[in-house]
């Protein structure tokens, strides 16, 4: 998936509208991300990439880069 | 299978919910976790009380005498002993020489029901079985718990099966993964750990709401578990029967979220016209919501004579059980 595509359908997940997500973006300081959100996170991870993130991982979440990292670099075309 | 359930009088909505915490997003909880209410057992009102109510009404008109067995699935129990299912024999007036006993499950524990007055039908212990759930898991959860408020509701189900009845239940799937025991569970009070008097309620290192003479929920382990897991519950529920989803005409899972249940919809492929997704005016009643389901399916001629429907119930423990039913 490519890194655009991958903000794009994350915030689709998320139904984020306030915010345009970029590499820097803080997870929790999105308006829309709370617990529901996070089952949102865990959803769009497993659908989109088949990777399982547990709850320390997603805990530990900072910005969108982070995010990746859990993901797997390899599996986010630049 | 005849089936009636109870729920208590009084309702939370998620306008009571509003009123009570800051920031409380009403129409966010109805549209992501598909809840709008739930019914909560009064102080004084207990899971027998509940289970009681249930009874009558599935018993009304039927004779009592036939009856020889209670199963009573519980995690929220009137008392350590005696056994609630003893004590609601005597308030059903029920004979004195049938079975009767309480088993610890949570929202696998209908299906797990199931499979029990299915082996003691067909081992001849008894003719008929009365199959009752009742939880009242807000008497676990703390106050200041607004997310486990929001999802979890009090309720009771009585289920009457009879050899006719289990001539209808197919196979079985069950399973167990006590691995998942720290993600839910009310860790205090019991024997393991006394009730702390100096309560500590905090958040953990996930930011989940921590007291631990409370209900704790782990809602992503969870999720995770039930992704993980019921797929490969469904595919082998289905091989064991000989039948495949396109055979069985309806499926009804433990209503345990919207947004849950409409992930493992899609990523099992069910399409959504054969899929119960309903907890709207209950929330998550734990073991009764399956059977609700079925009742509700049953009013309103969702499910019908000769269908053929898949039942999964999964949560707690970890603990899973499923199976295929024809009506």
């Amino acid at each position: 998936m490519k890194r655009q595509e991958f903000y794009l359908k994350l915030a689709d997940a998320l139904e984020i509208t306030s915010t345009t997500l970029s590499s820097n973006t803080i997870l929790s300081d999105i308006d829309e991300y709370d617990s529901m959100g996070v089952m949102g996170i865990i959803a769009f991870v497993d659908e989109n990439f088949d990777v399982k993130l547990n709850a320390k991982q997603i805990a530990s979440i900072t910005d969108l880069d982070s995010l990746i990292n859990l993901i797997g670099l390899g599996k986010i075309e630049e | 299978m005849k089936i009636e359930y109870y729920l208590p009088e009084t309702i939370l909505s998620n306008d009571d919910l509003f009123l009570q915490f800051e920031g409380f997003e009403s129409a966010k909880v109805e549209l992501k976790l598909g809840i709008m209410e739930r019914h909560i057992a009064s102080d004084n009102e207990t899971a027998l009380d509940m289970a009681y109510i249930a009874s009558l009404k599935v018993l009304e008109g039927y004779d009592k005498n036939k009856i020889g067995f209670i199963l009573f699935c519980t995690q929220s129990p009137d008392y350590y002993l005696p056994t609630t299912a003893c004590i609601l024999q005597n308030m059903l007036s029920l004979p004195s020489n049938i079975g009767a006993l309480d088993y610890n499950l949570g929202c696998s524990g209908f299906v797990y029901g199931l499979s029990l007055a299915k082996a003691l039908i067909s081992s001849k212990i008894c003719e008929e079985v009365l199959l009752v759930t009742s939880e009242t898991y807000s008497k676990h959860i703390h106050p200041s718990d607004r997310a486990n408020r929001s999802i979890f509701g009090d309720g009771a189900t009585a289920t009457i099966l009879s050899s006719t009845d289990i001539n209808k239940i197919f196979n079985f799937e069950l399973g167990t993964d006590g691995r998942g025991k720290d993600n839910l569970i009310v860790k205090n009070g019991a024997f393991r750990n006394k009730i702390q008097t100096e309560l500590l309620h905090e958040k953990d290192e996930n930011g989940i709401f921590v007291s631990n003479n409370h209900l704790y929920m782990n809602g992503p382990e969870i999720f995770n578990f039930t992704i993980e897991n019921i797929p490969n519950v469904v595919k082998t529920t289905l091989e064991k029967n000989n039948l495949s989803l396109d055979t069985i005409d309806y499926i009804i899972f433990h209503q345990a979220n919207k947004y849950m249940l409409e992930y493992l919809r899609k990523k099992i492929k069910i399409p959504e016209s054969k899929f119960y997704n309903n907890i709207l005016t209950t929330g998550n009643t734990v073991s009764s919501t399956i059977p609700i389901a079925i009742k509700e399916c049953l009013n309103n001629y969702t499910i019908n004579k000769g269908d053929k429907v898949l039942l999964a119930g999964f949560g707690v423990g970890y603990s899973w059980a499923a199976t295929v039913i024809e009506i």
